[in-house]
């Protein structure tokens, strides 16, 4: 191949042995990456270095956004106040009485020398940044181990669970949604305390309950939370709505497709629980080895 | 061999892979993300097809991987598939330059289809099989941003951003 400014007889590698080569090192990194966790020092590093530029490449999407919002129209405005007055007169009735629920349980639970739940402390943050990754789902957050953040804790929005920290850096941090494939929650269903496993499909509007045995009372609608037997997430967070329920002939399971509650696609911001979750203390015989 | 032009200035080609570099960056989302063309990509063919003395496989398996990092995926995905098609082009550049940028397109959609299948190959054969062939979007997205650009900068500066 006859490459401008370059000798006809020059002795040099021909491309397709550099091709080659840099093959030979692209199979290197993924390995290395995939295999040993060796590139995460690299990553951090990008990830340090492009934080300012991030910060900076959202604007233009925030803008965009406000603008919306500015441009809504005022009827759209008033039905929402109403809306939300609404939910604030029904929530402040909730609140009062869950502070009495609250003064009660406190009250049974030192009767009966259990430990006392502790409030959990949250993180805001903002999404900074979603890649297109056709193998996984996340999106990368504005806060990271600065703010206090951890692998493996929950993100939650308004709606309910988003997913889980991934990767950390000092200023941002990675998120692993839901319904990310092999992302695995154990939730119980709201009506009737059955346990079972909700994994991510790989796309945004689906979760697979996995292993319920045929005769579970299940059926759409039905809410799913957060059973907290994982000692990942507290109980109680909602995960997901059932939306259809089959039962194959030749499984022993039902096949039960639920929509996840919340999603980036309409919150922006959303919460990390920071604070270790309300986990039961082990039995005895399975702390000592 | 020096260039006296300014197309193709070293300041040129810095600059506009910067510029696709930042463009990923923006906070793309729903169907603009599965949409998005791969700008970082594009650029480097462009280059490739018309300085290609500046243009090396180790410039591709670099931006590459600054591509792998910003979407958040395996290091060296991008890098290998930079890599081809870089290869590519430069085993198609002088044939390509011989046409107008919308007959170029048409030539250089395998192209910019072998590296998004060597996208999805290394993807699926290191981390697991891809949710939805939404993959092979951007290979036509790739290609409108192609006839967008060689378009007009052949407007703008006739042929002459090619070598002489």
């Amino acid at each position: 191949m006859a490459i401008p400014g370059q000798l006809m007889f020059a002795r040099r590698l021909g491309p397709t042995a550099r091709l080659l080569i840099w093959l030979g090192v692209g199979i290197a990194c993924v390995s290395l990456d995939t295999r040993y966790q060796a590139m995460e020092g690299l990553r951090s590093g990008l990830a340090a270095v492009l934080q300012p530029v991030r910060e900076v490449l959202r604007t233009p999407g925030v803008l965009f956004a406000e603008i919306g919002g500015f441009l809504t129209q005022h009827r759209q405005l008033q039905q929402e106040r109403d809306a939300l007055l609404r939910e604030r007169m029904q929530l402040r009735s909730e609140a009062v009485s869950a502070r009495a629920l609250s003064s009660e349980n406190t009250e049974l639970r030192r009767l009966m020398q259990l430990p006392v739940r502790s409030s959990t402390q949250t993180v805001r943050a903002a999404l900074l940044y979603q890649g297109q990754d056709w193998f996984a789902q996340r999106i990368t957050l504005d806060q990271g181990s600065e703010a206090g953040l951890r692998a493996g804790q929950p993100v939650l929005d308004a709606d309910g669970l988003v997913g889980q920290i991934g990767r950390v850096y000092a200023q941002s941090s990675e998120v692993w949604l839901v319904s990310n494939t092999d992302q695995l929650t154990p939730v119980m269903v709201e009506r009737t305390g059955q346990r079972g496993l909700a994994s991510g499909s790989g796309q945004t509007n689906l979760l697979d309950l996995r292993y319920l045995p045929a005769q579970t009372d299940i059926r759409p609608g039905d809410r799913l939370l957060t059973s907290g037997i994982d000692r990942v997430y507290p109980p109680g967070i909602p995960v997901g709505r059932v939306t259809r329920v089959t039962r194959p002939q030749a499984s022993p399971y039902l096949r039960v497709d639920a929509l996840p509650l919340a999603g980036i696609a309409h919150a922006r911001t959303v919460l990390v629980l920071v604070g270790s979750p309300q986990v039961a203390p082990l039995p005895a015989q399975a702390v000592t080895p | 061999m020096s260039h006296h032009d300014a197309s193709g200035s070293w300041q040129r080609i810095l600059g506009s892979l910067t510029l696709a570099v930042l463009l990923t960056q923006l906070s793309w989302s729903g169907w603009a993300l599965a949409i998005r063309p791969d700008f970082i990509l594009v650029v480097l063919l462009y280059w490739a097809l018309h300085r290609p003395e500046r243009v090396s496989f180790g410039w591709a398996f670099v931006l590459g991987l600054l591509a792998d990092f910003q979407d958040g995926v395996v290091f060296g995905q991008h890098g290998m598939a930079y890599g081809i098609g870089l290869y590519a082009a430069q085993y198609l550049r002088l044939r390509l330059l011989q046409f107008d940028p919308l007959r170029q397109a048409a030539q250089l959609l395998p192209v910019f289809l072998a590296v998004q299948l060597g996208v999805l190959l290394i993807g699926w054969l290191a981390v697991r099989p891809p949710d939805s062939l939404a993959i092979l979007l951007p290979v036509m997205s790739n290609t409108l941003l192609w006839i967008l650009i060689a378009g007009s900068l052949r407007l703008l500066y006739g042929k002459g951003v090619q070598h002489q």
